[in-house]
């Protein structure tokens, strides 16, 4: 039985979470999908409103069709590594797409943004000269990538230029390299990084700077290519890290610099040459949606001003929000059993969102999480609006009962 | 050995001020105590308590000797070692 001891906690709690859920949101399945914002749930139709469907480009016509002929003519999958037998045409035409749409000189086609930034991290540090500081609310795969360095890993306060500044003042100078990682959009609360500052305090203590621009590729910066573009420093950024699973409605993950060390990542990071590359079409799906992004804005217009609508709605139904206007809106429950009859409630009104609880959310808050996507109608988000409005009025009347 | 031994219920002292909030089980403080286990404080809340502690003394834990650290008297230990080192 030892093997399975560790888990027991988890089980426990988990099974008096949802002894009082009449659905469990983690095994939710979405059994047909009815285009990019929504789908069937139990035979009722549900608006998708916790996605990563930013820039709703899941059902774009031309990406299905790309990704379809993609099939046809270079098969199901490439069934080998980057490194070996799975670099096909499209893979390296889809690394220098990125990389002149972003900017830089150079850019690696990793099969999911996971191991995008596991690759990297891992493969620029090492153990026992180099340290790694990150921002304590960083996603899990940039925790993995330090374990997986084996560097020593210091963390800042979240989003506080000043606590990295402290700590990187503090380390010894006999530390070698030292590299700095960031998000740019954070993806629990919305949140967005001061990055302009993060690269002066990094670059002024001789440290590289990462970016992880998973959730904001595409979504900020007058031509989409994220937070560093809207702060102006697109160029002082050392190793930018993405998805293709978010705002280019497929899956796989790069990582982009100006440094041309970048091209030994290609034979030194594990995660790159030890597991399959993405298939045909998935990086056909992904090369249509950049180039619908590379030149259309409207997506990004219409995502910001259906943000700023829920944003705006919620705010007058008096929910405590986690952020600015941004295309993640997470509402703060008062603990976990409320969060979880709050995302009852929710389907129940035929709205699926995220239910997120600690330890997977930063200062153990338990949350709702909603994306907004560009794909979303004005009918889609009425029916978002009277659930939540449904929600507030049934936390007022409890609140009044207590 | 009497300054160390100050030092050193200070330093425990501290940690649990920490602590005691997210004890929410009323679990007895000391120095065997498991901090995971026994406090069942996860393992962020673990980092986020380890931040104050770092602001604190001025001093930078990495999150490797964190994760090696089981008891209260472990996390003791591995800050004086820390100081020492760090000043």
């Amino acid at each position: 039985m030892g093997l399975f001891d560790k888990f027991e906690n988890t089980a426990t709690l988990l099974k008096g979470l949802l002894a009082a859920s009449p659905r469990d949101p983690f095994s939710v399945s979405m059994d047909e999908m009815k285009g990019p914002t929504r789908a069937l749930v139990d035979g009722k139709e549900i608006v998708l409103a916790g996605t990563n469907n930013y820039l709703g480009l899941t059902f774009e016509e031309a990406a299905v069709e790309a990704a379809v002929e993609a099939v046809k003519t270079s098969g199901t999958g490439t069934t080998g590594s980057r490194f070996a037998n799975g670099t096909y045409a499209a893979h390296r035409q889809l690394e220098r797409d990125l990389a002149e749409f972003l900017g830089y000189q150079h850019c690696m086609v990793f099969s999911t943004g996971y191991q995008a930034n596991l690759g990297a991290i891992s493969a620029l540090a090492a153990a026992p000269h180099d340290v790694i500081l990150i921002d304590a609310d960083c996603h899990a795969c940039i925790y993995d990538g330090c374990q997986l360095s084996g560097a020593e890993t210091v963390r800042f306060r979240h989003n506080d230029p000043e606590s990295l500044d402290k700590r990187l003042s503090r380390l010894s100078p006999d530390v070698n390299g030292k590299l700095v990682c960031i998000e740019g959009m954070y993806s629990m609360f919305g949140d967005v990084a001061p990055v302009k500052e993060f690269v002066e305090v990094a670059h002024k203590h001789g440290a590289h700077l990462l970016l992880d621009e998973a959730h904001s590729f595409g979504v900020f910066g007058e031509n989409g290519r994220g937070v560093c573009e809207a702060d102006g420093v697109r160029d002082q950024v050392d190793f930018y890290t993405g998805t293709f699973s978010k705002s280019l409605a497929s899956i796989g993950g790069f990582v982009a610099s100006n440094h041309p060390e970048l091209e030994y990542l290609r034979f030194s990071s594990r995660p790159y040459m030890f597991t399959a590359s993405p298939s045909p079409a998935n990086i056909a799906a992904a090369s249509a949606a950049l180039a619908r992004i590379s030149d259309d804005n409207s997506m990004r217009d219409k995502l910001w001003s259906n943000a700023r609508r829920i944003h705006a709605a919620f705010t007058q139904l008096g929910f405590e929000l986690c952020a600015d206007v941004g295309p993640v809106i997470a509402v703060k429950l008062a603990n976990k059993e409320q969060a979880f009859m709050a995302w009852n409630v929710l389907m129940e009104n035929g709205v699926y969102v995220n239910l997120a609880i600690p330890p997977g959310t930063p200062n153990a808050t338990s949350i709702l999480r909603l994306s907004v996507s560009a794909a979303h109608t004005d009918d889609d988000l009425d029916i978002v609006v009277n659930a939540y409005t449904a929600l507030s009025h049934l936390l007022m009347s409890k609140k009044a009962d207590a | 050995m009497t300054a160390i031994q100050e030092d050193d219920d200070l330093v425990f002292h501290k940690i649990c001020s920490l602590l005691e909030p997210l004890n929410e089980k009323g679990a007895k403080l000391t120095r065997d105590t498991d901090i995971i286990t026994d406090l069942e404080i996860d393992s962020v809340s673990l980092l986020d308590v380890v931040m104050d502690i770092e602001d604190n003394y001025d001093i930078s834990i990495p999150v490797n000797t964190i994760s090696e650290i089981k008891t209260i008297g472990e996390l003791v230990d591995a800050i004086h070692k820390i100081k020492k080192e760090q000043s």
